[in-house]
């Protein structure tokens, strides 16, 4: 299929894209490089190396290096500098940022196309969530038995709080990533996203980021947990820093990438698709979005404060200058919280989504759905407080705290709520992305209920700190929503690729993370109820069968995952093609060839009805 | 889902043409983003006031991002402020040394040993710099805004050349100062254990980064305002294509507001609570 910026600009294709011809990854990794080599020059030679901070400062001063260097390589300020000297984009300089006739090397450039950005994201996502899931199996493997000293404590504390905040990011972009850039668009009628070139930044900065972030192993760790709370953070090396500059660049990118996708879901919607006709995955997106755009400032604002106390001897968390720790976990947890849910309503979304289409059935009360995930992005933002029920920080906001937080259940009932009854009495059609989504209802019911537990004081006095906060979270974000980026996946796969993901496969998979996370955390729940601390590389024998049970289940979680890779890396070349619309869905994303088109549509459409208004016959085939 | 295509074929050649047409129009308007956009009729099809709404909404949103930022900052003051921990909001109570500028006298000006060190002293920053400082801004989003107003009334770009410069002069002005500021930060030595270590207070820390926000700020003006001087003087912005000074204008005029509620913060609640 030719798109209307085909049939005109063909002949200026080759005069178009400048600088940023000769840019790609690789361009970007040795920028980075490069700069990270004359910053860090630079630091020895102007800062006093009797200070105290100047291993920080050194460290800080590269990484900003390597942040800038990557930008310049990848071509992140090509824009801005053409708009500072009036020369904007001609139509072939955006044909060729689009990708067009690019092939795979597209794929490896500052790119605008929303559909490679969105296939870039699932492939940073892969590989986030496989290292991330490394240091897992690292972690696990220490505890395997008490006193078990694979590797030494230190060590042990960077694994933890790397796995964390690795996973933490990993699961940010996990479905807003990929599917608010592939799909969204084309779901609501429009030629792509708001801003392009902001989109294709937002994911480079991701990359820039988490490159950073993995480069903290390199310099010592970090080994303080992903939370870092001050003040314990003085005892880190300069990991620290690298860290903190990370979740800077991070902020950027989500705020970047937020704004993008309200932009988009506002104003880019074709002719009669309202806001009651949008497919409910779309709802997912805006709240997400909206969310990220609340907490990630505070995220960059309170490790922004921490390289000034690291960096230039600033008193923010530091009670010896005046400072307080509750400052930092004030901050910290204003964002931490909010952001558990920047990670669960997308998955959220995208089970609804797959529910209706999988079920031949509208959305169960779709309002009610809306303000569900509404409700509960609002509320998150007044709970942040019973994450320090046991730091001693105003005991007498301890009520108010515990209130807010268990009125949270309210909207996420509405979730339970609005599932079941999409699927209630439905024509359910048991194919992959059905069966994980119902491997995210039965484990989100045991992550939400043990969460409405914790929120108790009496009880979340007994547990803080415990394994069992630990299983709750990881029945949160494995349980739930991994097995929703999953059903996710297996949904719209057919769309990037034509194929199928291979069906076999992905069936073993499932069943393996299901029996999995099962093992692994319904053990570690019993490992926190009898008392065993998180964060420690050697217990004592009364945790030993728990514990050996955890490891045990977490290497069936990972012999599932790697199973899923195979079927992913299969189903790419070799999967059975599945055509434009294999799921026989109504929404315009199905209505567009596979791969869709640049641009995704010759001409607009223009929605008259909803998208889960599926007729009689089709339901009965 | 119920779709109608909006055109037989020949009508849609026709839009597409007309699309083609109104993209390159859109693109030496407002240095429209990126390769496309959608909007009501598609990216080929959208006005530059459909490109300018969306434009504005974007900056909205950053300003929010913005404003959350600011919330924060300002927390931080006033809860470093109300909790007052270890007595230090601006006096390093219980510590001994001397202001920064105290050693630097007698080691390198005047010379000579130190003389017995003191119970730390810090004092609030000057108010009536604080002020003149946000006034400058005030100003120099005054003109921007000024410059919009005539822009839009007269049509006439070649005259808001030297207006957008003389906003960006009188931006970077406010960046000059606000270095100036930053340089009178109350850093103090701290002598303990037989060791001395430059530190901020938590106050001093809290203004630093206000200011350091303060700085960033102004250098992304002075971008802006540099940006708009070029493209109006290259024609990109001209009487009929102004909405990107809009654009710049709100959040110039943020920044604005913004420095007067943190100067009336910090100038106003400066004691200990």
């Amino acid at each position: 299929m030719t798109t209307t910026l085909e049939h005109t600009a063909v002949a200026e294709e080759s005069q178009g894209g400048g600088l940023a011809r000769y840019q790609n990854a690789g361009t970007a990794v040795a920028g980075g490089v490069l700069f990270a080599f004359l910053f860090w020059l630079i630091a020895r030679k102007t800062m006093d190396p009797t200070g105290e901070a100047f291993n920080d400062q050194v460290t800080t001063i590269l990484g900003c290096g390597w942040i800038i260097g990557f930008w310049f390589g990848i071509g992140a300020f090509n824009g801005p500098m053409r708009w500072l000297l009036g020369r904007d984009h001609s139509r072939a300089d955006d044909l060729y940022y689009a990708g067009h006739n690019q092939g795979r090397a597209r794929y490896w450039k500052y790119t605008t196309d929303h559909k490679v950005v969105g296939v870039q994201y699932i492939i940073v996502t892969m590989g986030l969530l496989g290292v991330g899931g490394l240091l897992a199996m690292a972690i696990r493997t220490e505890l395997i038995m008490p006193g078990n000293h694979f590797v030494n404590q230190q060590v042990y504390n960077a694994f933890i709080s790397l796995h964390g905040m690795i996973m933490i990011l990993a699961l940010i972009v996990a479905i807003a990533g990929p599917w608010a850039n592939f799909v969204m668009p084309i779901m609501i009628g429009a030629r792509d996203m708001a801003f392009p070139r902001l989109n294709a930044l937002s994911l480079w900065t991701l990359v820039s980021a988490a490159s950073l972030l993995v480069a903290v192993a390199a310099v010592g760790g970090l080994t303080m947990g992903w939370v870092v709370l001050a003040p314990i953070t003085d005892q880190n090396g300069v990991g620290m820093d690298l860290f903190a500059l990370t979740i800077v660049v991070f902020a950027v990118s989500s705020t970047v990438g937020g704004v993008n996708v309200v932009c988009t879901i506002l104003t880019m919607r074709t002719k009669g698709m309202t806001l009651e006709r949008v497919p409910i995955f779309v709802w997912g997106a805006i709240t997400t979005s909206a969310l990220a755009l609340y907490a990630f400032p505070f995220f960059f604002l309170v490790e922004v404060l921490q390289l000034l106390d690291r960096n230039v001897a600033t008193s923010f968390f530091v009670s010896g200058g005046g400072g307080t720790g509750w400052l930092q976990a004030n901050l910290f947890w204003l964002m931490g919280h909010p952001e558990v849910y920047v990670i669960l309503t997308p998955a959220v979304a995208a089970c609804f989504e797959i529910a209706a289409v999988m079920a031949r059935k509208p959305v169960f009360s779709y309002r009610t759905a809306v303000a569900a995930m509404v409700g509960l992005s609002g509320l998150s933002i007044l709970v942040w407080a019973h994450h320090m029920f046991t730091s001693g920080w105003a005991p007498t906001l301890g009520g108010p705290f515990m209130v807010t937080t268990e009125i949270i259940s309210i909207p996420t009932g509405l979730f339970f709520l609005v599932l079941i009854g999409t699927l209630w009495r439905g024509h359910i059609w048991m194919k992959l992305p059905t069966i994980w989504m119902f491997g995210f209802i039965a484990n989100f019911i045991i992550g939400g209920i043990t969460g409405i537990y914790l929120s108790d004081i009496p009880i979340d006095n007994q547990l803080h700190g415990t394994m069992f906060v630990t299983a709750h979270f990881h029945y949160i974000f494995v349980g739930s929503v991994l097995f929703g980026a999953v059903a996710a996946l297996a949904f719209w796969f057919p769309k990037v690729t034509g194929r199928f993901l291979d069906e076999f496969l992905g069936r073993i998979s499932f069943w393996l993370v299901f029996i999995g996370v099962q093992v692994t955390f319904l053990a570690m729940f019993a490992s926190g109820l009898k008392g065993m601390p998180r964060r420690v590389s050697s217990y004592s024998v009364i945790f030993d069968h728990t514990n050996l049970i955890t490891t045990i289940g977490a290497y069936i979680i990972m012999s599932g995952m790697l199973v899923l890779l195979g079927a992913i890396i299969k189903s790419w070349g070799h999967g059975e093609p599945s055509g434009p619309n294999p799921w026989h869905a109504n929404s315009l994303e199905w209505m567009v060839p596979t791969p869709p088109p640049l641009e995704n549509f010759d001409v607009m459409p223009v929605i008259t009805e909803d998208p889960y208004n599926f007729r009689e016959e089709m339901v009965r085939s | 889902m119920s779709i109608d295509t909006q055109a037989d074929d020949e009508t849609a050649d026709a839009r597409i043409a007309e699309g083609n047409a109104a993209h390159d129009q859109e693109r030496h308007h407002d240095g429209g983003e990126g390769h496309g956009g959608g909007g009501d009729g598609g990216g080929h099809h959208e006005s530059p006031e459909v490109v300018d709404g969306r434009q504005r909404m974007a900056i909205w949103l950053f300003i929010g991002g913005d404003m959350v930022i600011l919330a924060g900052l300002l927390f931080t003051y006033l809860y470093l402020r109300g909790t007052n921990t270890e007595g230090h909001w601006m006096n390093m109570v219980g510590y001994t040394g001397h202001p920064w500028s105290y050693y630097y006298n007698v080691l390198f000006v005047k010379g000579g040993s130190l003389p017995n060190p003191t119970t730390v002293s810090v004092n609030p920053v000057s108010a009536g710099f604080y002020w003149f400082v946000t006034l400058v801004t005030v100003v120099s989003a005054g003109i921007i805004w000024f410059g919009e107003k005539r822009l839009r009334a007269s049509r006439d770009a070649k005259s808001f050349v030297p207006i957008a410069s003389l906003a960006t002069v009188v931006a970077l002005v406010a960046l000059v100062l606000t270095i100036v500021q930053l340089r009178q930060i109350p850093e103090i030595f701290v002598t303990q254990n037989d060791s001395a270590y430059m530190a901020y207070t938590s106050y001093s820390s809290a203004i630093l980064v206000l200011e350091g926000s303060a700085l960033i700020h102004m250098v992304v003006l002075a971008f802006l305002g540099l940006g708009l001087s070029i493209r109006a003087s290259r024609g990109v912005i001209s009487g009929d294509k102004w909405y990107q000074v809009r654009l710049v204008r709100l959040f110039w005029v943020w920044v604005a507001i913004s420095s007067v509620i943190v100067a009336a913060v910090v100038t106003t609640v400066n004691t200990i609570h």
